[in-house]
C-alpha cells in the first residue's frame, strides 16, 4: 500500500512534466494551424502601422524640409514681380517728396541793397521806449489772466 | 564775390564787426564778429522765425532790416540773394530806456 502511494506520487510528478510541454506544444500547434489567419490579422496591422508612420515621416520631412525649388516656383511670376517693382517705387517717390516738403523754407530777400539797408540810421529812441512800453503792457496783460472756474467741463446727461 | 560782399560792410558807419551768413554757414567775418559761428547760429533762428511773422493780405515778410538793441550796441540784420547779413553797430543812443 506504502509502495502504491509513493508510486502514485511519482505518477503526480511525471504527470506535471508531461502536462507542461502539453501547453507549449498546442500553442505552437495553434500558431501553426492559426498562422495564416494571424499573419493576415499582422499583416493588416503592420501595414496600417507602416503606413501611419510612412505618412508621420513624410508629415515631419514636409514640415522641416525647406524646399529652394519649390519656393522659387511658389514665390511670384515675373508680372507680379514688376508690379510689386513698381508700387515699391511709387511708394518711395511719394516718401521722397514729403521729406523734400520737410526742407526749411528759403530765406526771402528782404532787400536788394544790403548795405544801404544796413548802414541805415539805428531805431530811434523814442521808437524803443514805445516799444519797450508796448511789451511791458502785454507782459502785465497775459500775467493778470487767470482761469475762472464756473461749470464743470465733464457732466453726466440722460441721468435715470 | 567775397570782396563785393564786405566792401559795403566795411563801410557802414560805426561798425564793430560783420558777418555773411548762407544755409550752409558762415561765408565772411571780420571785426568783432570774426569766427564768431555762435552768433551767426543764434542769428540764424531769429531771422528765420522773423521771417514767419505775416501782416493780413500781404505774402511777404513785413520788415527790411531787423534790429537786436543792447544797450551799447545793435546787431542790424538783412537778408538779400540768399544770404543774411549781419553788421554789429556801436549805439550811440545812450538815454537809459524808462519802461
Amino acid at each position: 500500500m506504502g509502495c502504491c502511494f509513493s508510486s502514485d506520487s511519482e505518477t503526480t510528478d511525471p504527470d506535471g512534466d508531461e502536462v507542461k510541454p502539453l501547453i507549449p506544444d498546442p500553442n505552437q500547434e495553434r500558431k501553426p494551424t492559426n498562422g495564416s489567419e494571424r499573419n493576415a490579422d499582422n499583416l493588416p496591422s503592420n501595414r496600417t502601422d507602416e503606413q501611419a508612420l510612412l505618412t508621420v515621416i513624410l508629415q515631419r520631412t514636409a514640415l522641416n524640409i525647406i524646399d529652394v525649388s519649390a519656393v522659387d516656383s511658389q514665390g511670384m511670376e515675373q508680372h507680379e514681380y514688376m508690379d510689386r517693382a513698381r508700387q515699391y517705387s511709387t511708394k518711395l517717390e511719394v516718401l521722397s517728396r514729403t521729406l523734400s516738403q520737410k526742407k526749411p523754407v528759403p530765406l526771402p530777400s528782404l532787400t536788394s541793397q544790403p548795405h544801404q539797408v544796413l548802414a541805415a540810421d539805428l531805431v530811434p529812441h523814442a521808437d524803443v521806449q514805445q516799444v519797450s512800453k508796448i511789451a511791458a503792457y502785454a507782459y502785465s496783460a497775459i500775467s493778470q489772466i487767470k482761469v475762472d472756474a464756473k461749470e464743470e467741463l465733464v457732466v453726466q446727461f440722460a441721468i435715470p | 564775390m567775397t570782396t563785393a560782399l564786405t566792401q559795403g560792410l566795411e563801410r557802414i558807419p560805426d561798425q564793430l564787426g560783420y558777418l555773411v551768413i548762407s544755409e550752409d554757414g558762415v561765408l565772411a567775418s571780420a571785426g568783432e564778429l570774426e569766427n564768431d559761428e555762435h552768433t551767426a547760429g543764434v542769428i540764424m533762428q531769429m531771422v528765420r522765425t522773423a521771417c514767419r511773422f505775416r501782416l493780413h493780405g500781404t505774402a511777404e515778410p513785413p520788415f527790411k532790416r531787423m534790429s537786436v538793441m543792447f544797450e551799447d550796441y545793435v546787431y542790424a540784420v538783412t537778408i538779400s540773394g540768399q544770404k543774411v547779413f549781419v553788421v554789429k553797430r556801436q549805439n550811440n543812443q545812450r538815454e537809459p530806456v524808462i519802461v
